[in-house]
């Protein structure tokens, strides 16, 4: 390689971080040497600053007004839950709790973190049926109709959709659940299924692990045998959300 | 520590970089998709936040986390992406600096609309698209670039340097197609020209960086 081509091929590395004033100053010098007489890397260099100026016009897109709010709720548990409440404008104020329930991938029992419950699920009434509905409800491939309010009839608790526009509600239906009455929904969120159960806040108080855990840290996860669950307290309202992929994932449903 | 100072603290120091944040993620994905990796990101970014040393850096850092983030969604949905020609590029980008034209790029800039050209550096390799965004779009310094992208100094100045040259190669081509198809001169467009080429960087598909860029690289 000639001189001249070392050069060049030397400058064409350099000369976007000369252009930008983030070269070291003996190559810099070296750069502003080579380009006094070569009117082909001064056209490179005007090339380089003169894209870095066009692309610095460009316009760019922002954050929508939800997604800000959405990160704005980040923090306390009890604080997000509320502003997710808040923002639905059917929302009562009786106690009542929300199961969200997923089918998960993995067989993995979430132990020793913060919030996450050594007992098996199979353990928790409340947990044990809404698994247990959540398959029998998938293997008939769930009602057609998604009516929030002819599943709510009868019901001693309001039930809410989750506030999410990437997650469609395709089909509710009444259940029970630890012998009490609660609503299903299920949503398409990601590419997966997610279900949502509506119980008595109640419910969930009652199992001592998950008290303990929504006490301590605000929520409730674990996962076994495929299906996860993750629950949280708020303003007396207890919401269980269990899915296909990490508890810490499925918060994001209720961000 | 208490929560709500933590809380402010952390807003505080992220909230500002939001839009950038957005804007940064829809170089991977559109709309909801790259609401969702910025939500992501910051429910991360909560749950690291002690580990912030530095909130002047804040934005680099929920840079390297948005980077985690889309590498393991894409490592779990392959997308093909934008092909480009690149030896074509590069034959492009050299006819541009051997003209005595007196300023090539201002006239292809011309041609271009709003936003055509940020569309444009999208269709380049992930890595030299990457690390001119992240500076002339996003005005984050050379070392902090370095920092984001893991990779020496020196890399970051040959990647910023070549793929201002792709840029411009691709620009070249564009124009070049748009002459040469008078009708259609409403198709021209940077994303269209790509579209119409069935190929790729050195011939491999870019839902492989790592490939790709042992190809294409000139680091």
């Amino acid at each position: 390689m000639s001189e001249v081509a070392l050069d060049h091929a030397l400058v064409q590395k350099l000369v976007g971080a000369f252009a930008d004033g983030e070269l070291p100053g003996d190559e810099a010098s070296a750069v502003q040497e080579h380009l006094r007489t070569c009117a082909r890397c001064r056209r490179e260099l005007a090339l380089q600053q003169g894209l870095s100026r066009a692309l610095a016009q460009e316009p760019a897109p922002g954050a929508s007004v939800a997604l800000r709010r959405r990160i704005e709720q980040l923090g306390p548990p009890a604080s997000r839950v509320r502003a997710f409440f808040s923002s639905r404008p059917w929302a009562a104020p009786a106690a009542a709790a929300l199961v969200i329930i997923g089918i998960a991938a993995g067989t993995v029992l979430l132990r020793d973190r913060p919030g996450h419950g050594s007992t098996p699920i199979a353990e928790i009434p409340v947990f044990r049926d809404a698994v247990a509905d959540c398959r029998r409800v998938m293997a008939r491939n769930f009602p057609r109709k998604a009516d929030l309010h002819a599943v709510a009839e009868g019901l001693q608790f309001p039930i809410r959709a989750l506030d999410r526009p990437d997650a469609e509600l395709f089909s509710t239906w009444k259940t029970t659940l630890d012998g009490v009455p609660a609503a299903g929904l299920a949503y398409r969120w990601r590419g997966i299924v997610v279900v949502q159960y509506a119980v008595p806040a109640e419910l969930i108080r009652r199992q001592p692990q998950a008290a303990a855990a929504l006490h301590r840290t605000g929520f409730y996860a674990a996962s076994d045998q495929g299906q996860g669950i993750l629950a949280v307290l708020a303003d007396g309202t207890g919401i269980l959300l269990v899915g296909d992929a990490a508890p810490e994932v499925l918060r994001q449903l209720i961000l | 520590m208490k929560a709500e100072p933590k809380r402010a603290r952390f807003q505080s120091s992220t909230l500002p970089h939001l839009d950038r944040l957005v804007a940064l993620a829809s170089r991977w994905a559109n709309g909801h998709e790259a609401e969702d990796y910025v939500q992501e990101t910051y429910v991360r970014a909560w749950a690291a936040f002690d580990q912030l040393r530095d909130a002047g850096a804040a934005f680099p850092w929920l840079c390297q986390i948005l980077r985690s983030v889309i590498g393991e969604r894409r490592r779990t949905r392959a997308r093909r992406q934008q092909l480009v020609f690149i030896t074509e590029l590069e034959a492009a980008h050299e006819e541009i600096v051997a003209s005595d034209a007196p300023s090539p790029l201002d006239d292809l800039l011309a041609r271009l609309e709003s936003g055509m050209l940020r569309q444009a550096l999208r269709s380049l390799p992930e890595d030299f698209a990457e690390a001119v965004e992240l500076h002339d779009i996003q005005g984050l310094k050379y070392s902090e670039i370095a920092q984001i992208a893991s990779v020496p100094l020196g890399t970051v100045m040959s990647r910023i340097s070549r793929g201002r040259q792709l840029l411009a190669g691709l620009l070249a081509v564009t124009a070049s197609e748009g002459k040469a198809g008078n009708g259609e001169a409403r198709e021209r467009s940077p994303g269209n020209v790509l579209r119409r080429r069935d190929i790729a960087v050195s011939g491999l598909p870019m839902e492989n960086p790592g490939r790709q860029s042992k190809r294409t690289s000139d680091e």
